[in-house]
C-alpha cells in the first residue's frame, strides 16, 4: 500500500474542490441568473473537458505550460520548478478537467430557485449579498454538495491527465490510480490489488455519502 | 406603456385588465423589480425612480411590501423566520416579537414554527402578507392575490384584506384580472388594455359610466357605491341603508348598525317609471334625473344613466321601452329597485353572502 | 450535520501535504526493461550507503520527452544510446554518459499458447501462416528501443508485413511483457531481463534472439545537469562490481 500515493490522491481531490468551489459557485450562479450573448458557447466550453479524451487535455496543458513554452518558463522562473511534473501542475490539470462536474450541478442548483423567491428577498430589504448568503446559497446547497462530491470522486479516478502532466513521481505526482498502474508494470499484482480495492472502497463510500446527504437535505425544501 | 396614477393612504387602487395588459409590469416597476425605459415613481417625498434624472432606488432600499401571486415564501425558513427576514430595518431585539405579532394579525399565531411546505395555500398567502407588512412599507402591493384560491376562501381573504386596509395607514395597490375583486375591494380603479390606460378614477364614478362596452361584456353593468347601515329592522328582516342618493331597504344579512357597506345593483334589475307606482312588492323607489342615454348597436338593451342625489345609477331597458316612455336626458324618472337585487359587499356583511 | 461531515472529509485529507522541495529522495528515470534489476540495485545501494533513490520506470522515449519538458529527474538510464544522445544534444546532461549494459531480446510464449519458441522464429512463422496468431505483443518502436529491436528482428525473418495486423503494442517494454504473459496474446518479443525474474520465468517458455538479428541494445546512462551528490554516487555505483553482478544475473551483458 503506497501511503504517499493515497495522500496525494486525497490532497488532489481536496485541493481541486478548494480551487473550483468558489469559482463554481460564482460562475454557476452567473449562468443560472443571467442571460447574455454567447452564453451557449460559454456553457459548451465549460462542458468540453467532459467529452475530451484526457490525453487531449494533457497534451494542451504540456504544450501551454511545459518547460519549453513561454508561460512555463515564466512559471519556472517564479517558482523554481516547472509546472508539469509538480503537484501544482496536477492541481491545475485537475481543476480544468473537473470544471463541468462543478459548474453544472451548481448551475442547476441555482436555476431551481424560482425567480420570484429572489425578487421577494429583494423586496424584504436584503442587499444582493445578503440575498445570496441567506436565501440563494441555502437553497442551492444540494447542488453545491453534489458538485463537491462528484468532483472528489472523479479526481480520485483521474489517470490519463495525471500521468501525462504529472509524470509518475513518487511522493509528488504519483496518485493512487497511477501507483496501481505502476505496480502492474512491475508485475506486483498483489500491491496493485490492495490499492485498487482501497480506491474502490473510497469511491463507494463517497457515493453513499452523496445519496444519504441528498436524501437528508431534500425533505426540508418547501 | 402609457400610464399615470396616484394612490393615497387608505385608498385601494385596483389595476384591472386582461393578461398581457401590463398590470404586473406596473406593480413590479413600483417595487423596483423592473426598470422601465421611461418612468417617474415617487413615494411621499422620496423619488424611487426618475429616468429623466437617471435616479433609481433598487428594490431592497424601497419600503415596499409585495405579496407575490405564488407567494414566493422562502422554503427553507419557518413562517416566523420568513417574516423576520423583512425586519432588518428594526433593532435585532424587536424582530421576533414583531414577527409573531404580525402573524397573529393575519390569524396564524400558532403556526410560526412551521415551514411553508406543511401549510395550506391560504395560510401561505397570509404569511406572505405578514412578511410584506413587516417591511413597514410605504405602499402594499398585491399581485393577483386571489388567483390561486377557491371561491369560499377567496371571499374570506377579500374580507380580511378589506378590514386590514381600514386599519393600515398606507395605500394598497392590487392587480387583478377578475372584476369581482375590483368591485369588492377597490376605492379607485385603473383599467388597462395592452399597456394603455382606458379608464381610471373612483370606482363608483367608473361604474356609473354607461359607455364601457367591454366591461359590459365582461361582467355586466351595475352601479357600485358606498353606504352606511342606519337601521336594522330585525322584525321585518330588513336593513336600512343610507347613501348619497337617499335610503334603500335591503334584506338583513347580519350587518350591524353603522357598518360601512359597499352596495352593488345590477343594471338590469332597475325598472324605470315615470310615476311612483303603488301596490307593488318592491321597497325602493328613488326619484332621479336622466343624465345619459347610451345605445350601442352591439347590444339589444339601452343603458340609461339616472342620477339619484349624488350617485349615478345605471339601468338597462329595451329600445322599445325608451321609445314608449320617451326617455331622454333631463327627464325626471323614478328608479324601482327590488330589495333582493341589492348586493351588499363588505366585511361586516360577509355572513350574509355566505348564507346566500 | 452536513457541514460537519464535510469538515471531517477535509480533515482526513490534512494528513501530510505533498509539498514541493521537501526532504525527498532524488528521482531517477529508468527504462522499463530494468524493472527488476534496478530495483534490486537500488535496494543494495540503500543498504550499503544508507541513502535512497526513487526510480521511475517507463519507456525510454516517454521519459526523454518528460525530461525535455522539465521533469525533475537527476539521472536517466535508457534502453539505447539515441535517446540519451538527444538529451545531451539539448544541453540537459552533464556529459555524454556511459554505457552500462547490453540488453537481449527473447521470444516468449505463455503456458498454454500454441506458439513454439525458437531463436529463428520458425515456430512463429508456422503459426502465422496457419492463421493461428490471434495477437502478438511487442513494445512500441517509437518510444521503446526494445520495440525497435523487435521490429528489426521480425523484418529480418520476413514476418513483419504478415504479423503487423496482429500486433498489440505496449507503451513500454514492461507493458508489452504484461500483454505477452497475460495469455491474451500467443506470445511476444520482450526483454530478457524481464523473463529472468522467477515470477515470470515459470509463466511460459522463451528463446533468446541472436544479437545479430537486430541492432545491439546498447544501454546508456546519463547524469542530468541538476544531479545531486547522492545521484552522482549512484552513477558511480552502477559501474561498480555489485551492480554489475546484479545486471549479469538479470540477463544483461556488461561492458568491460
Amino acid at each position: 500500500m503506497d501511503w504517499a500515493a493515497l495522500r496525494i490522491s486525497l490532497w488532489l481531490g481536496a485541493g481541486t474542490i478548494a480551487i473550483l468551489l468558489p469559482f463554481g459557485v460564482w460562475f454557476g450562479r452567473l449562468l443560472a441568473v443571467r442571460d447574455f450573448r454567447g452564453k451557449l458557447l460559454v456553457e459548451a466550453l465549460v462542458t468540453v473537458p467532459l467529452v475530451l479524451p484526457p490525453t487531449v487535455l494533457g497534451f494542451y496543458l504540456l504544450v501551454t505550460f511545459g518547460a519549453r513554452s513561454p508561460i512555463g518558463q515564466a512559471f519556472q522562473a517564479l517558482a523554481g520548478h516547472p509546472l508539469p511534473f509538480s503537484f501544482q501542475g496536477l492541481l491545475l490539470a485537475s481543476a480544468i478537467a473537473n470544471m463541468p462536474f462543478v459548474v453544472q450541478p451548481i448551475q442547476r442548483g441555482f436555476e431551481a430557485i424560482p425567480s420570484d423567491v429572489r425578487d421577494a428577498a429583494a423586496c424584504c430589504g436584503l442587499t444582493p449579498w445578503q440575498q445570496f448568503l441567506r436565501i440563494e446559497l441555502p437553497l442551492a446547497w444540494p447542488g453545491v454538495l453534489t458538485a463537491s462530491i462528484l468532483t472528489f470522486a472523479h479526481t480520485l479516478g483521474e489517470f490519463g491527465v495525471v500521468l501525462m502532466v504529472g509524470g509518475n513521481l513518487p511522493g509528488q505526482t504519483r496518485t493512487l490510480s497511477v501507483a496501481i498502474y505502476d505496480r502492474m508494470q512491475a508485475f506486483d499484482d498483489r500491491g496493485a490489488g490492495v490499492m485498487a480495492a482501497t480506491l474502490l472502497a473510497i469511491a463507494v463510500a463517497t457515493l453513499m455519502t452523496t445519496t444519504a446527504l441528498s436524501r437528508r437535505v431534500n425533505p426540508s425544501r418547501g | 406603456m402609457d400610464v399615470e396614477f396616484t394612490c393615497h393612504s387608505g385608498e385601494v387602487l385596483a389595476i384591472f385588465g386582461p393578461s398581457g395588459s401590463g398590470k404586473t409590469t406596473i406593480l413590479r416597476s413600483v417595487a423596483g423589480l423592473y426598470r422601465p425605459g421611461h418612468a417617474s415613481i415617487r413615494s411621499g417625498a422620496e423619488t424611487w425612480s426618475d429616468t429623466d434624472r437617471a435616479a433609481f432606488v433598487p428594490p431592497h432600499r424601497r419600503a415596499v411590501g409585495l405579496v407575490f401571486q405564488e407567494y414566493a415564501l422562502f422554503p427553507h425558513l419557518t413562517a416566523v423566520r420568513n417574516v423576520m427576514t423583512a425586519l432588518g430595518h428594526r433593532p435585532r431585539v424587536e424582530r421576533r416579537d414583531r414577527a409573531e405579532a404580525l402573524l397573529n394579525l393575519v390569524h396564524l399565531g400558532g403556526h410560526s414554527a412551521k415551514k411553508p411546505s406543511v401549510l395550506s395555500g391560504g395560510e401561505r398567502q397570509r404569511i406572505a402578507l405578514a412578511r410584506a407588512l413587516a417591511r413597514d412599507p410605504a405602499v402594499l402591493l398585491l399581485d393577483e392575490p386571489f388567483a390561486a384560491v377557491d371561491r369560499s376562501l377567496r371571499r374570506r381573504l377579500q374580507n380580511e384584506i378589506d378590514s386590514l386596509r381600514r386599519t393600515l395607514d398606507m395605500p394598497l395597490i392590487l392587480v387583478t384580472h377578475d372584476f369581482e375583486d375590483v368591485v369588492r375591494l377597490a376605492t379607485h380603479v385603473l383599467m388597462l388594455e395592452r399597456g394603455r390606460a382606458v379608464a381610471s378614477g373612483p370606482i363608483s364614478t367608473l361604474m356609473s359610466r354607461p359607455d364601457l362596452s367591454w366591461l359590459r361584456e365582461a361582467v355586466g353593468l351595475g352601479s357600485v357605491f358606498d353606504a352606511t347601515v342606519t337601521r336594522v329592522h330585525a322584525d321585518r328582516g330588513l336593513v336600512e341603508l343610507t347613501f348619497d342618493g337617499g335610503t334603500l331597504l335591503a334584506p338583513a344579512g347580519g350587518a350591524a348598525p353603522n357598518a360601512a357597506v359597499r352596495v352593488r345593483i345590477p343594471a338590469r334589475e332597475i325598472v324605470l317609471a315615470t310615476n311612483p307606482p303603488t301596490g307593488l312588492s318592491l321597497h325602493n323607489v328613488l326619484p332621479g334625473v336622466v343624465t345619459a342615454v347610451h345605445a350601442d348597436t352591439a347590444f339589444a338593451a339601452v343603458v340609461v344613466q339616472l342620477t339619484v342625489g349624488g350617485v349615478a345609477l345605471l339601468a338597462e331597458v329595451t329600445r322599445d321601452a325608451v321609445g314608449r316612455l320617451g326617455i331622454d336626458a333631463g327627464q325626471h324618472l323614478h328608479a324601482l329597485i327590488k330589495s333582493v337585487s341589492i348586493e351588499l359587499l363588505a366585511s361586516d356583511a360577509h355572513d350574509a353572502e355566505d348564507n346566500r | 450535520m452536513v457541514r460537519r461531515s464535510f469538515c471531517a472529509l477535509f480533515a482526513v485529507c490534512l494528513v501530510g501535504l505533498p509539498d514541493a522541495g521537501a526532504q525527498r529522495p532524488p528521482a531517477i528515470a529508468a527504462a522499463a526493461n530494468l524493472n527488476f534489476a534496478l530495483t534490486e540495485i537500488a535496494r543494495q545501494f540503500e543498504r550499503d550507503r544508507g541513502t535512497r533513490v526513487d526510480v521511475v520506470f517507463g519507456a525510454s522515449g516517454t521519459l526523454t520527452r518528460q525530461i525535455r519538458d522539465g521533469a525533475p529527474f537527476e539521472m536517466f538510464l535508457a534502453a539505447d544510446e539515441e535517446f540519451p544522445g538527444q538529451l545531451t544534444a539539448a544541453g540537459l546532461t552533464r556529459d555524454a554518459g556511459a554505457e552500462y549494459a547490453i540488453g537481449r531480446l527473447v521470444l516468449f510464449a505463455p503456458t498454454g499458447s500454441p506458439l513454439v519458441v525458437d531463436e529463428r522464429l520458425d515456430g512463429l512463422s508456422r503459426l502465422l501462416h496457419a492463421g493461428q496468431v490471434t495477437r502478438f505483443a511487442m513494445a512500441n518502436p517509437d518510444v521503446a528501443p526494445y520495440g525497435r529491436a523487435a521490429e528489426a528482428t521480425l523484418r529480418k525473418r520476413g514476418l513483419w508485413d504478415a504479423i503487423r495486423s496482429r500486433l498489440v503494442l505496449g507503451d513500454s517494454i514492461a507493458q508489452a511483457a504484461q500483454f505477452a504473459t497475460s495469455g491474451n496474446a500467443v506470445g511476444g518479443l520482450i526483454a530478457y531481463s524481464l523473463v529472468k525474474e522467477p515470477a515470470l520465468a515459470n509463466k511460459g517458455t522463451y528463446a533468446l534472439i541472436p544479437q545479430t538479428d537486430h541492432p545491439p541494445l546498447r544501454q546508456r546512462m546519463v547524469l542530468l545537469k541538476q544531479a545531486t551528490p547522492v545521484v552522482e554516487q549512484f552513477y558511480a555505483y552502477m559501474q561498480g562490481s555489485a551492480a554489475r553482478t546484479v545486471l549479469i544475473n538479470n540477463g544483461y551483458e556488461v561492458p568491460r
